[in-house]
């Protein structure tokens, strides 16, 4: 739910010595991310894009940094980072499976197939197999309501879904 | 009355005249050799007030949801001073039901550039962001692609064809929002892209006087920044051929429905897909003719005209009118986005109101409270009446918070709410037997019935 505050961070925050944001990417993002905007707050969601194609997730140091390359509070960027349902504030699996859950797809079987992946893998929506390769989400509307049901595993694209397709996709991933 | 011939899917491969299987992506050199970006050039040889008339003249009205006339909202823009002004291109389409910009952007993304490029040299904006959904991976690589084509053939960047404007090189970007369906609402757009959460502003003052970084703004959806290469080339009076007038005796204020329009069906059809119309299109013509009938033979019951924001039509307006006046005719919200979901007799229409408050209160910004609690409340009285554990009191009350959240009764933002309000409230109204018949009775005897015994 966009509106409510994830569970984010805890007092204890994990660090480690080497940066998330590494210099290579800083430079890469100052020189084709920066000049596109007047004000460096609005490279907000493209630097923690970055970040999280990197990295998988946003933990809370990679945060901190990116708010000292943005020039801003933490708490700014952190307000930005858990409004958005794409960004993980928590380690995800290797592969996502967001199944459709609106009118269209829920009009043609949804339902079946998120039965299916939770007998499948033992896992509901929003959580992670126990080997960190699976992460079930429900999210709304694909934008592929004439090809529903459909889900979006990573960033590919599954259309016209059965129980049995979506078995066989499974098993063809790592 | 049919489109005679594919206007914005005239290189997407669509039925009648042509076939889902062979669309594929039309690259910059097919784009030009098919007639593309001459329209730029001829809108270039323009004056760009000009332009705006034209566009004025065509009545041609936003294709994202609300309709507003665009050559109108072009001309709200203040005199230049010489700083930036920009371009958002809305992008986000995530309204469920709707996958028709997708369509453009997937195959033909040379004709967004090109819609872009001249709404920027009429408008004078040195800047434009294409803000495009997160989940939309594919298309996002595809638009990066024909963007770097497009300033390797100087339609954007320095050395543009269209010069600078506001003393600045052009330029035109690709900004991937996070996955948040109000970031579609326009002035949260704007927030977004400054890297905020997404919170719909305020209005007044307009994006067109203080929209980005406080800057004048001009925002449209893809589909109608699409339309326009084809209006400059064509004419205004071409575009008017199509669609239905304004009604009878209603002044030249009120705007008409005209032009080709993308319709997405989806639901229990046959041949479910984008397909293209004019305005003004039976719905049972889009049913039968495009998508083939229902699927299974089954008889339709209901359809939402034009994403879950507008509201249901119900078994007895299978013949409606799909244009701008759709609303008013059939007691609806509108057209919306004309992403059309139809559905068959063996619908629940408690389970579909379910699944629509459930968008909403999922969706919600959260800022208002009648919209952040509404929605929420709506959804959970759903979810009890579907379990079966409603009363007939619960119906009355879904009625008096849906009739309660809104822009419209003055006590909202922005439109979700409106939306969320159209959509329970007609589905329980033209659907009441069926509502009826899932909760048992309750005897409700008020406060004020009580005290004038
Ligand atoms: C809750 C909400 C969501 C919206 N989502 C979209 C959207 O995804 N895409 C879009 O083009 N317009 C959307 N709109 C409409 C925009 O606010 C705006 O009217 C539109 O982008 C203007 O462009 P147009 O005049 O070309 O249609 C939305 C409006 C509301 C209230
Ligand atoms: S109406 Fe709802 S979505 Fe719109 S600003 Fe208010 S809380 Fe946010
Ligand atoms: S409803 Fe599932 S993709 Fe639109």
């Amino acid at each position: 739910m966009a509106w409510i505050t994830k569970n984010s961070a805890t007092m204890q925050i994990d660090r480690r010595e080497e940066p998330y944001l590494s210099e290579a990417l800083k430079a890469k993002l100052e020189q084709e991310v920066i000049p596109r905007f007047p004000t460096r707050q609005a490279a907000t969601l493209p630097v923690l894009h970055a970040l999280q194609e990197e990295h998988g997730w946003l933990p809370y140091q990679a945060i901190e940094e990116a708010a000292e390359f943005l020039q801003l509070p933490a708490s700014r960027v952190l307000d930005t980072a858990t409004f958005y349902e794409e960004f993980w504030l928590k380690p995800k699996g290797r592969y996502v499976i967001w199944i459709c859950q609106s009118l269209s797809c829920e009009l043609l079987g949804n339902r079946q197939l998120v039965e299916a992946v939770q007998r499948k893998l033992g896992i509901g929506p929003g959580q992670t197999t126990d080997d960190g390769r699976f992460t079930l989400m429900n999210v709304e509307c694909l934008g592929s309501c004439g090809t529903a049901p459909c889900a979006l595993i990573n960033e590919k694209l599954h259309e016209n879904l059965t129980v049995e397709n979506l078995d066989r996709v499974l098993d063809s991933l790592e | 009355m049919a489109l005679a011939e594919p206007v914005l899917l005239k290189r997407i491969p669509t039925p009648p005249w042509g076939d889902f299987a062979d669309r594929k992506l039309v690259p910059y050199e097919q784009y030009v050799a098919t007639g593309g970006y001459a329209a730029l050039d001829q809108a270039l040889a323009m004056d760009p007030k000009a332009v705006i008339e034209v566009v004025k003249a065509s009545e041609l009205r936003g294709r994202g949801g609300a309709g507003f006339p665009a050559g109108m909202k072009w001309s709200f823009l203040p005199p230049e001073d010489g700083g930036r002004r920009f371009l958002a291109v809305n992008a986000d389409e995530s309204e469920p039901g709707t996958f028709k910009d997708r369509v453009i952007i997937e195959y033909d993304p040379h004709l967004l550039l090109e819609g872009i490029a001249i709404c920027m040299h009429a408008c004078r904006l040195d800047t434009a962001y294409i803000y495009i959904r997160g989940e939309y991976h594919h298309q996002r690589h595809v638009l990066e692609k024909a963007l770097r084509e497009a300033y390797e053939h100087k339609i954007f960047g320095p050395g543009s064809r269209l010069g600078q404007i506001n003393g600045r090189d052009v330029h035109c970007y690709v900004h991937r929002g996070a996955g948040a369906y109000i970031c579609g609402e326009e002035t949260a757009l704007l927030e977004s892209l400054e890297g905020k959460r997404g919170w719909p502003r305020i209005k007044p003052p307009f994006p067109a006087v203080a929209g980005a970084f406080a800057r004048p703004t001009i925002i449209n959806n893809v589909e109608t920044l699409a339309t326009v290469p084809f209006i400059l080339e064509r004419g205004a009076d071409w575009f008017k051929s199509m669609g239905t007038p304004r009604p009878e005796g209603a002044p030249p204020t009120v705007p008409a429905s005209y032009g080709p329009k993308l319709f997405g069906i989806s639901g229990h059809v046959n041949r479910p897909g984008v397909y293209e119309e004019e305005l003004g299109v039976k719905m049972s013509t889009l049913i039968e003719q495009h998508c083939q009938g229902m699927r299974h033979g089954k008889k339709y019951k209901a359809a939402i005209p034009g994403g879950i924001s507008m509201g249901v039509l119900g078994p007895d307006e299978y013949d409606a009118m799909l244009d701008f006046d759709v609303g008013k005719k059939h007691n609806c919200l509108g057209l919306g986005t004309a992403g059309v979901i139809v559905m068959d007799e063996d619908t629940d229409m408690v389970a579909v109101a379910r699944n629509i408050a459930r968008f909403f209160s999922h969706e919600s910004c959260g800022q208002c409270t009648p919209c952040r609690e509404g929605t929420n409340w709506m959804y959970r009285i759903l979810k009890r009446i579907e379990a079966g554990d409603g009363t007939t009191k619960d119906l009355d009350l879904l009625l008096e918070i849906a009739g309660s959240i809104g822009a419209m009764p003055g006590t909202t933002i922005c439109g979700l709410a409106d939306g969320a309000n159209w959509a329970v409230r007609t589905i329980l109204n033209k659907f009441w037997h069926e509502f009826e018949s899932r909760v048992t009775k309750e005897r409700y005897v008020s406060l004020a019935v009580l005290n004038t015994r």
